[in-house]
């Protein structure tokens, strides 16, 4: 009993421990609520797509002066509007349009990169770095994954029904690009939360993940909610812990402890789960 | 002038400049398949998710074509399973399984920090390959290529018509299986170019581009090729004056590339449908 106590109390006495639970435990939340979404529309590449084009925001952002944030916010929406308008005015297909969208301007970022002298750590912009977050980071953090959730709560409604049926979305009057263009927005604002803990390119894991497995679990959203939040959190916090302990990367930790629990999920779910299915057959 | 010769004289360059072309060219032969299908995800997964066998390959010191293959196959059996035991949609069964492999590659990388570099398998380095490396791209992309010569008119029939396919005594499954074979085998050939980031962009941009200035599949290919065979040779010579990230300007260049055929194209750009060309979008592709 006392090695679990251990394992739980021990980093908690030091104060970067205590940052990065917290930002895991923030992190986490957004991400899940925003991953029930994304699941239920087809969102996954959309996820993947926007965290890798922040990477050239970023370098552009500080050659300007400009706070970081901003241009990966920026060159987030701009991947998605980009993608947007060559499909619109071209015959190629949405996702190759993504594709060749974002690993552009990842390419462009990784140019630019090698050629600005910043005094970010590539690899800490790509696999994150929390237990280096500092309390100012934390602030941001909080700020932005705080205000994201919350306007996702308040209109998760809405959410839901241009996820689920855009036409009758359209039908009842809901303004649908409005709620398009707003879902990116948030999506965009989550992974620049979500960019100093796992990085821009396992954010996707953090996108897809909870969801995926609530949506294992049950048949009703406001409980998809509930339980995608809860691993997310839960498997952020752990993930957290176990890496101070191995001494491992937190970000591949945490990803890799949501996909352990999809896995349970996966095999044992009451209902749809692979044991459930073989005993009702 | 003799400053834009400087890379030929250096071995590595001439290496490096070389084996990119030929990367270049089998992933963009692909590519033209990949992208009409609508594909493109899975060729950012598969670059992903080699990654933990690539980390596993250098850590006991096997060649790292044989544990990329491994892990790729992993996740492709992963992928499977999960879609055919849940009701999850496919796009987030591949985010799902690619990102887990992902991490894992990660996490190995990070407790073994001398023996696995992940800046080289995230982002590549042809600059510095080892011979051992070379040897294993060269023999990967020649043999599929070689593949793609031979059987690129059967891959086309199943393709566009899998029924017309059969009826002609072509037996669709075969290909398919040896189609993402090659993309597994190609992917992993990238990997040492471009890096498991930018993978995508060798299997998917030149193709698109490629589509954008003809309708017909044949020109399609030779297209398609000669832009990935330009694009990774050009953009590994530029490199050298930039002191690095190969696969970051090989991929600027194909951008380049798509982004202007998408403006200029004879038929199908902006400024041609802007004079009078309505509807040239919607016509399909000729085999």
């Amino acid at each position: 009993m006392s090695e679990l106590w251990d394992f739980f109390v021990v980093p908690l006495s030091y104060g970067f421990m205590q940052r990065a639970l917290a930002a895991a435990i923030l992190i986490g939340a957004v991400c899940s609520v925003l991953s029930c979404y994304l699941v239920l529309k087809g969102w996954s590449l959309m996820g993947d797509a926007v965290s890798h084009a922040v990477l050239p925001g970023i370098v552009i952002a500080f050659v300007l002066g400009l706070p970081l944030v901003v241009g990966a916010f920026a060159a987030g929406l701009a991947c998605a509007v980009f993608t947007g308008y060559i499909k619109e005015n071209s015959r190629v297909k949405e996702d190759t349009v993504m594709g060749i969208v974002f690993s552009g301007m990842f390419g462009l970022g990784l140019v630019l990169f090698t050629k600005v002298e910043t005094e970010q750590h590539l690899s800490h912009i790509l696999f994150g770095n929390i237990l280096g977050i500092t309390p100012a980071d934390l602030i941001q953090v909080a700020i932005i994954a705080g205000g994201t959730l919350l306007i996702v709560l308040a209109r998760r409604r809405d959410l839901l029904l241009y996820c689920f049926d855009p036409q009758h979305a359209r039908a009842i009057g809901l303004p649908i690009s409005v709620i398009h263009y707003a879902l990116l927005t948030l999506l965009a604002l989550t992974i620049v939360a979500s960019m100093k803990a796992v990085g821009i390119i396992l954010v996707v894991a953090m996108l897809v993940a909870p969801g995926a497995t609530a949506y294992l679990l049950s048949d009703r959203f406001e409980r998809m909610l509930a339980i995608a939040a809860g691993t997310s959190i839960g498997s952020s916090v752990v993930g957290t812990l176990v890496s101070f302990h191995i001494d491992g990367a937190t970000g591949p930790c945490i990803v890799l402890m949501q996909a352990f629990v999809f896995v349970l999920a996966f095999l044992f779910a009451p209902r749809r789960g692979v044991f459930a299915m073989r005993r009702s057959t | 002038m003799s400053e834009l010769l400087v890379p030929f004289e250096y071995d590595y360059m001439l290496k490096a400049m070389f084996v990119s072309a030929l990367v270049g060219a089998v992933c963009a032969f692909l590519s033209a398949y990949l992208m009409l299908k609508g594909w493109s995800l899975i060729g950012d997964a598969l670059g992903h998710s080699v990654v933990p066998g690539v980390a596993g390959a250098y850590m006991l010191h096997l060649p790292y074509a044989a544990g990329a293959f491994f892990a790729g196959l992993l996740a492709a059996l992963g992928m499977a399973l999960v879609k055919q035991r849940t009701r999850l949609r496919e796009d987030a069964i591949i985010g799902l399984v690619f990102t887990a492999f992902f991490a894992a590659g990660l996490l190995m990388a990070s407790l073994y920090p001398t023996s696995v570099s992940i800046q080289t398998i995230v982002l590549g380095n042809i600059l510095g390959i080892s011979d051992a490396d070379v040897i294993q791209v060269i023999i990967i992309a020649s043999v599929s290529l070689a593949i793609l010569m031979v059987k690129w008119r059967d891959l086309m029939v199943v393709f566009f018509d899998e029924s017309h396919a059969r009826a002609i005594g072509i037996n669709p499954n075969a290909l398919k299986i040896l189609f993402f074979t090659l993309l597994a085998a190609c992917t992993v050939a990238a990997l040492q170019t471009v890096g498991a980031c930018l993978v995508i962009a060798m299997v998917v941009t030149p193709g698109a581009t490629a589509y954008l200035l003809t309708d017909r599949f044949g020109r399609l290919l030779v297209l398609a090729v000669a832009i990935g065979a330009s694009t990774s040779f050009l953009g590994a010579y530029i490199s050298y004056f930039l002191d690095g990230a190969t696969g970051g300007v090989i991929v600027t260049l194909q951008t380049l590339v798509f982004l202007t055929a998408f403006y200029f194209a004879p038929k199908h750009g902006v400024l041609a449908r802007r004079r009078g060309h309505p509807g040239d979008a919607a016509e399909g592709m000729v085999p």
